[in-house]
């Protein structure tokens, strides 16, 4: 696809982290422009911790890897300009802490988010179900205010699924490269 | 010492006086025992010195273990896309039409009816990870309805999203689903998004003339914002209306196409795509029209048809030309030409998408021929034979052809009383029809039957609708039958009738006599039988027994199989058309010559 320089335009960025039982983790980053079309997309290299680190960081772990190393490597390959970014996992909402960005957790309402109801403030942004840490309260305010570009109708739990897809692909693609 | 007395009179006011004497009472006081320090000066006991003793441990250092937690070393791959500018043209949403209110119910609809997700998915021919991915993460199409700013007037089928998502990507696609599945609706849609996501610019719709008027409807049903051409008039008008830049579809049919042909094979002219409607239309190379429309200049080629093999292989390898040219060829084995297509060709059938359509109902009216009309009938075959017999080596398949059409107007109408066994029969069935309030159409080959059929139906308010009835009255005509109650039954040709129309307010669909292609017959059924038919629809079929009809039917039931052949496993390679022999065998005749194909 031609390139065109859009860094000016708004964007939301979408984060996520697939976990496959053989190759270990995979981390996709989706940037849309304010129509929910893509401008970029970033994935990582199956990441894989080793048995020390599963020890030595025991419970801290996910958020070591989700945020910290596969969050931020992503966030920073970025060249447009993001209002918010979004992530489907909680874990990876300790990107937060080493990114410049207002970052919310989606879909944060469902069971899968429950053990970390004590740690999050959660609220509607439209029909999205939405989170931020306790730490980071005032990041509400700004997703909120940032968000309203984009609508309300804006289903930001969508392009998750788009990132999953893509991300299989793009492992299909190695496969056969490499076969 | 207080001084009692004071008191005196207020004592003696309460009654009460301090007792003569007080009690007394003793505490015993121990005496307390305190030890004593004694001897002073006796001096300390001076303690004994602790002698200690300094151990140096024998062993080595502790071993220590180090464990190094090095950070990971995230590898990434980067992948960039330039999305066409939202809205790039100026028919968005303010000339949209339906109310805000409509929109907002449409969207809680589609949350709640689609389920699945319908996403873009590259053809195989796309090779390039980055290309492929460019599909893959554009919004589904369920996002781009509900959240879009794009009205629609009821929520499609999961099945038609799907056939968007198959067309949208596509370079060169065929849409092959069966009749009234809404190919129109998807061909549209899709044509839609790709405007409105700024992937094209301008968009040429070629069909059949009598279908012009439908697809103009259509858009404007499907796509109301979207400025439409209609390609016609004298040939100023038409120049002009090719040169129009700022709109963005234009329609145009087969027939003008011939006409415009110096204009639209222009090289300085080039469509960002060409839709075929009726793309069987083109499935003979040799001819002009396929001729033409390969001519355009285009960047994507799609076809829709019902039909895409009506007779023979070499049906499909005639769209392929226009559609992706080389992509097979006649010489190729059915099954090797599946394969070949099978990216390229998206075909579905109501039985299988489509469950909650009510049922299609055959009904085989055998009816025996009168008297007078098989005397008429053997009359005519026995001469017939004879005379072709007598022909010997001069017999071609034109004077087979002859006696054919000679023998089933007979069975039609006995040319000299009129008697008509299918008439009685017919009559029998509206009258049903008719004390229902139910409407029928009546399919013919023959214009001249419809005409007699048109005098002796009368009663049950008749409309008619075949190459005699001028065009601009059509439309009119088909509105007529919808609205008025009076009217039961409408007449039409195959020719006229069996594409394009939506009649799904009919239930009763009658066959009067058979067309020589049951793909034909088909698209005439699925004119009533389609989306938004409200109950079952029965069709009759007419055959009178021992005739030629008869055993044209054998060959008809066998041609049903050939889709089968085309798009199965099945590895034979069947003759699919008429041969001589076969005609020739109509009549167990000999044929004379060596194998031909008859074009339907």
């Amino acid at each position: 696809m031609a390139k065109r320089d859009e860094k000016a335009a708004p964007a939301l960025g979408f984060l996520t982290v697939i976990e496959h039982e053989q190759h270990g983790l995979f981390g996709g980053y989706l940037v849309l422009n304010l129509a929910g079309r893509p401008l970029e997309f970033h994935c990582t290299a199956p990441v894989k911790p080793n048995r020390a680190q599963q020890i030595l960081y025991g419970p801290t772990l996910e958020p070591y890897l989700y945020g910290e190393q596969i969050g931020q490597a992503l966030v920073a390959k970025c060249v447009h300009d993001v209002l918010v970014l979004c992530t489907d996992r909680p874990a990876a909402l300790a990107v937060r802490g080493f990114v410049p960005l207002p970052t919310v957790l989606v879909d944060a309402g469902t069971e899968d988010h429950a053990d970390e109801s004590n740690a999050l403030m959660r609220f509607l942004f439209g029909r999205n179900k939405l989170a931020v840490p306790v730490a980071r309260l005032a990041d509400r305010e700004l997703v909120c205010e940032r968000l309203q570009k984009v609508g309300e109708a804006f289903d930001l739990s969508e392009p998750f699924g788009r990132i999953r897809a893509a991300i299989e692909e793009a492992q299909r693609g190695s496969a056969r490269a490499a076969a | 010492m207080t001084n009692f007395a004071a008191f005196s009179e207020p004592w003696a006011e309460l009654s009460w006086r301090p007792s003569a004497s007080a009690q007394v009472v003793s505490l015993p006081v121990e005496r307390l025992h305190v030890e004593t320090i004694e001897a002073w000066d006796v001096p300390l006991p001076v303690p004994t010195p602790v002698l200690t003793t300094k151990i140096v441990p024998a062993a080595a250092k502790p071993r220590r273990l180090t464990v190094a937690i090095r950070s990971a070393n995230i590898k990434t791959v980067s992948y960039s896309f330039c999305p066409p500018a939202v809205v790039p043209l100026s028919y968005s949403a303010s000339q949209q039409t339906s109310s805000e209110t409509n929109s907002s119910a449409l969207r809680r609809e589609l949350h709640t009816i689609n389920a699945g997700v319908t996403r873009l998915k590259p053809p195989a021919d796309t090779i390039k990870l980055e290309d492929r991915l460019y599909y893959l993460l554009q919004p589904s199409l369920e996002t781009l309805i509900s959240e879009g700013s794009l009205e629609f007037p009821c929520h499609p089928f999961h099945y038609q999203l799907e056939g968007v998502a198959f067309l949208y990507p596509r370079v060169a696609a065929v849409l092959a689903d069966e009749m009234g599945l809404g190919k129109t609706m998807q061909a549209i849609t899709a044509v839609r998004l790709l405007l409105h996501a700024g992937e094209i610019q301008s968009a040429l719709l070629v069909c059949p003339k009598p279908l012009v008027s439908n697809w103009q409807r259509e858009f404007s049903l499907w796509a109301p914002e979207l400025p439409v051409a209609i390609i016609e008039g004298d040939q100023a008008k038409r120049q002009w209306q090719w040169n129009l830049a700022d709109v963005p579809v234009k329609i145009a049919n087969y027939e003008l196409l011939m006409r415009d042909r110096e204009i639209v094979t222009d090289p300085r002219r080039s469509f960002d795509l060409v839709v075929l409607d009726e793309s069987q239309r083109i499935k003979n190379r040799a001819g002009t029209t396929s001729e033409v429309v390969r001519s355009i200049g285009r960047a994507r080629s799609w076809a829709l048809t019902g039909t895409p093999v009506e007779n023979s292989p070499d049906d499909l390898v005639g769209i392929f030309e226009f559609v992706a040219p080389g992509q097979i060829h006649r010489e190729m084995r059915p099954r090797a030409m599946g394969r070949a297509v099978a990216d390229y060709i998206l075909r579905r059938t109501k039985d299988r998408v489509l469950t909650e359509l009510p049922p299609k109902l055959f009904r085989d009216a055998d009816v025996e021929l009168s008297l007078e009309q098989r005397q008429t009938y053997t009359m005519a075959e026995e001469e017939g034979v004879l005379r072709l017999t007598q022909m010997g080596e001069g017999a071609t398949i034109q004077h087979v052809f002859e006696l054919v059409l000679r023998l089933k107007q007979i069975c039609n109408f006995d040319p000299a009383t009129g008697e008509s066994s299918k008439l009685e029969r017919l009559v029998a069935d509206l009258e049903e029809v008719a004390a229902s309030g139910q409407k029928a159409i009546v399919f013919s080959q023959w214009v001249a039957t419809l005409e007699v059929l048109t005098e002796r139906l009368r009663r049950f308010g008749v409309c008619q609708y075949h190459g005699k009835v001028q065009p601009k009255k059509r439309e009119g005509v088909i509105e007529q039958f919808q609205r008025d109650k009076r009217k039961h039954v409408i007449l039409m040709s195959y020719g006229a009738g069996s594409v394009g129309l939506n009649l799904q307010f009919c239930s009763y669909v009658f066959l009067y006599d058979r067309w020589w292609n049951p793909a034909v017959e088909d698209q005439a059924i699925n004119r009533a039988h389609r989306i938004g038919a409200a109950g079952p629809v029965t069709v009759t079929r007419f055959l009178t027994i021992d005739t030629i009809e008869e055993r044209i039917n054998q060959v008809l039931e066998e041609k049903r199989e050939l889709f089968d052949t085309i798009f199965s496993d099945a590895d034979t390679h069947r003759s699919l058309g008429f041969t001589q022999q076969e005609i020739f065998g109509l009549f167990k005749l000999r044929c004379p010559q060596g194998p031909i194909r008859m074009a339907a």
